[in-house]
């Protein structure tokens, strides 16, 4: 009984819980929920390409809920990955289309692209935050619909493609594509960059002492200022840091998804990467296994649209939930120990 | 101060058989006390003893799990020990919060600006009601928020270590305020670790020690040693002592000037020799806090801020060990790491030498005798001295030339007070340059080799040696200048 | 020449209070809520909620009255559970803010689908037409009413005193989480209000993606303000007025692109939030759970 409960009082629970609460919704929108979660299932793990595509989605989340992970646990709330990531594909696909020649070099030049045009975008929050004490929760979302108004110009504009018909950049030459993992899908290496990304935090954040300062200020401020720690400098690095790691993200999208740059880019994966991180406890390689859960939401809840006829915004609804729930539940089991709250 | 024997005394609050039990603590263990009309009755013990526990039970803030508390419908009033006030709101709307006076939908402020004044006045608490509270010093907070329980006209005031920031001269006051009220009829209990008011004020004393009652006392008939005996469950630590030791010019601060407002500090100078203790004696709220941190570089300043040589090791114990000096939520390891994560000891190139951290880790708390189940239990979780013991171990490590200490035995109990001050003097010894900033003048008195004295930001008097003289430099810190 | 400038003006005028309008609720809702100590980062969901309920309703009644009545619901009940989630559980408010915002706005997409068979928009519904000139004022009926009852009501000085130091509220008798929840409940109607404007006041629809990052601009516009109504109402119209600008200015200035203009008032939050912020203390409580 006890431990029954101790299973579902963990974030299995809140995600059965939140599935619960879906089949719910389903079953007011005409649907079995039986057919909607086989559609949700087979649609994720039904075959070779349905779990390539899973993975590429656990990929796109993983780099910003990496990202966010790392400005959380320093305690600025980086709502900004999208933009970030837009921006670090924008600057993977607009160099790589134009000005990265066909060598074996070129990959690692487009990824490093990536990375600081996303470094640059979480940086300007950073910067404001650490000069003006500019509320970065405000300035990270600011950023994000700037970034897409910037990108929409550019792609529609300046860098829009000839040869395409869409607002889009002209595609990357071949040779500037990331390999793929498994052939004949869209699975490409992006996700070991991915998991190597998140082992490398994971040790920065254990063993370093840069992360030791960065927890230290996400902790407790005022006896990190106190005790050594750099604040201004440590907020700056903490918010580029953290764009620069969604940035990478986006660039792995354009070089081995899209193999060019438009503003569908994202169809929001900075936003649900928030969900990602926070029910992955900031905890890089928690981050990991709930990027690989919210995969199978994002890859299921299109074939279940397609079979069970259920709108994929259903997802959505199922993430907050889980959000909500998961939240609850830390209440719950600390409550359970006696903390004194 | 005697009662009126001929009062008749009656029983307003009586708990029997109280027992509460945190997670791992049986904080209160089987209590049984009275409270009577027309007394001063002092509740003492360690930190951590369980008093603060058993006022907040008798209050009716903390449910507790057996026995019985009778109040008889007897109105309980509670001053905590860490002021709960709003301090962007003035006076009045703190005293009157929750009982605001009407006219239509409005707050009637015409009304409780009168009530507040009125209050002040019956009870000789000297304020203005319109002042914003943040704006005020510690010692008339202390009266906000003493008005605020006198508001609801309590039959039993429970007052949780009510002097603890104020002056002696406030302090003085502040019995007069309470002696009368208990005079007029109020049951009182004061929860206190000051032994020498327990004396001078009450009529009964009530000790605990690890959440039972270790001795009653009538006041009358006891002494300070007996109580402090029973509060500590036999005889008192030793503090260590000075030893003479060649002074060497180590630390110079010239014409600092720093802060604005109330507590800013104007060109302070005076110098710390390596091998001895200066304390800094003043009342709180006299800018050293400004000073403390102009010194830990924490804020700009004018003048200089100097030591005799640039390479020497400095080390602070700050004032607010939760905030300023400690990572509630993380391990002792982890806490011993912190402000030393730079030095070459701590760390292999990028890298935290966790093991190195832990071996600091074991040291201190084999030194100062750190009650703690291990190294890797949270420090929240740690008693007040348990956890000063870490911060001031740590501060301790490698022999630093320079200790900033700042109130390093507030709230703490008697026992890890008197480890930390003998690490200080043991430093000393060690030549090391130790600046003392307290607001008990008798740790300053007990530990200073030089004592300063701050009032209004600056330095009003400085004592040596034979001329240290208690009554003047009490006079000093309140302001009179012969 | 001169008439036509006049046009431009009067044109930017009336187009700066209808823009200004939705945030102006939305932000007395983020200070009714801050003053109490939650920070809504939900006010986005709040008023996609508002917005969607509203022609929901709207639709069904045909009455645009009750489609407004529904908005400010929906909004409430979103605030609602923000405000439970917050104080009975002490959720961290931030994420709680963030589950809102994907649940409401992921909600009505989905639910666009199931009531109207069709992605993106709402089929057009009866709405207020010119009478939306009304909530155009009533908005500024309630900042003053919003500044009355903080600064001159018992209920107002308790929430205060809520986000500064709810232990002292606790202290004086009082419930603050109740205070907290009452006041986030109020926060979500006055969000859900400004998301009924945007549909059913502005325009007759609903369509995704509608609200825009108002509810965030709302949440500038409260720092901006300094977390007082009357601030907060200026700091909306001083974005409505750069949103407003972006639309009169399309088409007028060959070399700024309008994608490109879009941007305008979410750079104008920034530089806000950024030059001066800077001196103002938010409520020290905000923020953090009692």
């Amino acid at each position: 009984m006890s431990m029954l409960r101790r299973v579902l009082g963990g974030p299995v629970g809140a995600i059965l819980f939140a599935f619960f609460l879906a089949a719910c919704a389903m079953l007011v929108a005409g649907v079995s929920p039986a057919d909607g979660f086989q559609a949700l299932f087979i649609g994720s793990l039904g075959g070779k390409q349905q779990i390539a595509e899973t993975l590429v989605q656990t990929t796109a989340l993983l780099f910003p809920a990496l990202g966010i992970s790392l400005a959380f646990r320093a305690g600025l709330f980086n709502i900004g990955a999208e933009g970030q990531l837009v921006v670090g594909g924008l600057a993977a696909g607009a160099i790589g289309a134009h000005f990265v020649a066909a060598t074996p070099l070129a990959i690692f030049v487009l990824l490093a692209c990536g990375f600081i045009g996303g470094g640059v975008w979480g940086a300007i929050a950073g910067w404001l935050r650490a000069q003006f004490n500019a509320n970065e929760i405000i300035s990270t979302l600011m950023l994000n619909f700037i970034a897409l108004a910037v990108a929409n110009y550019l792609v529609s504009g300046p860098l829009k493609s000839s040869a395409a018909a869409g607002a889009e950049t002209a595609p990357l030459p071949t040779s500037s594509w990331l390999p793929l993992l498994i052939p004949d899908t869209r699975l490409s290496i992006g996700l070991i960059i991915a998991i190597i990304a998140a082992f490398v935090l994971r040790w920065v954040f254990t063993r370093t002492v840069f992360g030791y300062e960065l927890r230290a200020a996400g902790e407790a401020p005022e006896a990190a200022r106190r005790n050594g720690v750099n604040m201004p400098r440590m907020t700056f690095l903490a918010l580029t840091l953290s764009g620069a790691i969604a940035g990478l993200g986006g660039a792995t999208l354009v070089t081995g998804v899209l193999h060019r740059f438009n503003t569908q880019l994202s169809p929001g994966y900075g936003y649900t990467a928030i969900a990602v991180a926070l029910v992955g406890d900031l905890n890089p390689l928690w981050v990991c296994v709930a990027a690989f859960g919210f995969g199978i939401l994002e890859a299921g809840g299109l074939a279940m649209q397609a079979l069970a006829d259920v709108p994929k915004d259903a997802i959505h609804v199922i993430e907050g939930l889980i959000i909500l729930v998961l939240a609850a539940r830390r209440y719950i089991a600390t409550r359970a120990e006696g903390a004194p709250i | 101060m005697e009662t009126t024997p001929c009062v008749v005394q009656d029983l307003l609050l009586s708990l029997r058989g109280i027992c509460k039990t945190f997670p791992g603590v049986r904080a209160v263990d089987g209590v049984d006390l009275d409270l009577y009309s027309h007394e001063i009755h002092a509740l003492v013990g360690e930190n951590g003893a369980g008093k603060s526990t058993l006022a907040n039970i008798a209050f009716g803030a903390i449910k507790f799990d057996e026995g019985t508390l009778d109040t008889g419908g007897n109105v309980v009033g509670l001053v905590h020990q860490h002021f709960e006030l709003v301090g962007r709101l003035t006076v009045w709307q703190n005293v009157m919060l929750g009982r605001e006076p009407r006219r239509g939908w409005r707050i009637d402020a015409a009304a409780a600006r009168k009530r507040v004044a009125d209050l002040a006045h019956r009870y000789g608490l000297e304020i203005d009601p319109d002042a914003f509270v943040d704006e005020l010093p510690v010692g008339v907070q202390q009266r906000v928020e003493l008005l605020r329980e006198l508001e609801r006209e309590p039959a039993v005031l429970l007052l949780d270590e009510p002097t603890a920031a104020l002056a002696p001269a406030e302090i003085d006051s502040f019995f007069k305020t309470i002696t009368s009220l208990a005079q007029n009829g109020t049951a009182i209990m004061i929860v206190t670790h000051k032994l020498q008011e327990v004396i001078s004020y009450s009529k009964r004393v009530s000790v605990m020690r690890h959440g039972k009652i270790a001795g009653r006392f009538e006041t009358a008939q006891t002494s300070v040693d007996e109580i402090a005996r029973a509060m500590v469950g036999g005889d008192l630590p030793k503090v260590a002592q000075r030893e003479s030791v060649v002074k060497v010019p180590c630390f110079r601060i010239e014409g600092v000037s720093a802060g604005s407002g109330s507590t800013a500090i104007s060109d302070v100078s005076f110098h710390v020799d390596a091998g001895e203790i200066v304390g800094i004696a003043g009342v709180e709220g006299n800018g050293q806090t400004t000073l403390a941190d102009a010194i830990a570089q924490m804020i700009p300043h004018s003048g200089t801020i100097s030591l005799a040589d640039a390479g020497l090791r400095t080390a602070i114990i700050p004032q607010d060990r939760h905030r300023e000096g400690l990572v509630l939520g993380w391990s002792i390891t982890d806490n011993v790491i912190l402000g030393r994560q730079q030095l070459p000891e701590t760390r292999r190139g990028v890298m935290i030498d966790r093991r190195a951290a832990r071996e600091d880790a074991q040291a201190i708390v084999k030194s100062l005798d750190v009650r703690a189940a291990s190294l890797d239990v949270a420090v929240k979780t740690l008693s007040g001295g348990n956890q000063q013991k870490i911060v001031v171990g740590r501060a301790l490590l490698g022999n630093p030339q320079f200790v900033l200490a700042y109130q390093p035995t507030r709230g703490i109990d008697v026992g890890a007070a008197a480890l930390v001050q003998s690490r200080l003097i043991e430093a000393r010894n060690a030549g090391a340059a130790v600046l003392l900033i307290s607001f008990e003048l008798d740790e300053i008195l007990a530990l200073a080799d030089r004592v300063l004295v701050m009032y209004r930001g600056q330095i009003a008097g400085s004592f040596a040696g034979d001329q240290i003289d208690r009554g003047r430099i009490g006079r000093l810190m309140a302001g009179s200048s012969s | 020449m001169s008439s036509a400038g006049g046009v431009f003006i009067v044109t930017l005028v009336t187009l700066t209070l209808i823009k200004s309008t939705p945030i102006i609720y939305a932000a007395l809702g983020g200070v009714i809520s801050e003053r109490a100590g939650i920070v809504n980062i939900g006010l986005e969901g709040m008023m996609a909620g508002g917005a969607f309920t509203a022609v929901v309703f709207a639709g069904m009644t045909g009455s645009p009255i009750v489609g407004l009545l529904a908005g400010i619901g929906a909004g409430a009940l979103l605030g609602f559970v923000l405000g439970f989630a917050a104080t009975v559980f002490k959720v961290d408010q931030i994420v709680a803010g963030t589950g809102i915002n994907l649940v409401a706005v992921g909600g009505a997409a989905f639910a666009l689908m199931l009531l109207y068979n069709q992605p993106g928009a709402s089929p057009q519904v009866n709405a207020l037409g010119s009478s939306y000139w009304i909530l155009v004022a009533v908005a500024f009926v309630c900042a003053l009413l919003l500044h009355a009852v903080l600064y001159y009501t018992p209920w107002g000085l308790r929430v205060r005193a809520c986000g500064e130091n709810p232990r002292a509220v606790h202290d004086a008798g009082l419930h603050p989480l109740r205070l907290r929840l009452y006041a986030v409940i109020i926060s979500g109607a006055l969000a859900g209000l400004g998301g009924a404007f945007l549909s059913i006041g502005e325009v007759n629809i609903y369509s995704d993606g509608m609200t825009a990052g108002r509810g965030f601009i709302a949440l500038a516009a409260v720092i901006f303000g300094r977390w007082t109504p009357w601030g907060a109402t200026g700091a909306a119209i001083f974005f409505g007025f750069f949103e407003a600008l972006q639309y009169v200015l399309q088409g007028r200035i060959a070399w700024l692109p309008s994608d490109a203009m879009q941007a305008i008032p979410y750079v104008a939050a920034l530089f806000a939030i950024a030059g001066l912020v800077g001196k103002v203390r938010a409520p020290a409580a905000d923020g953090i759970p009692y």
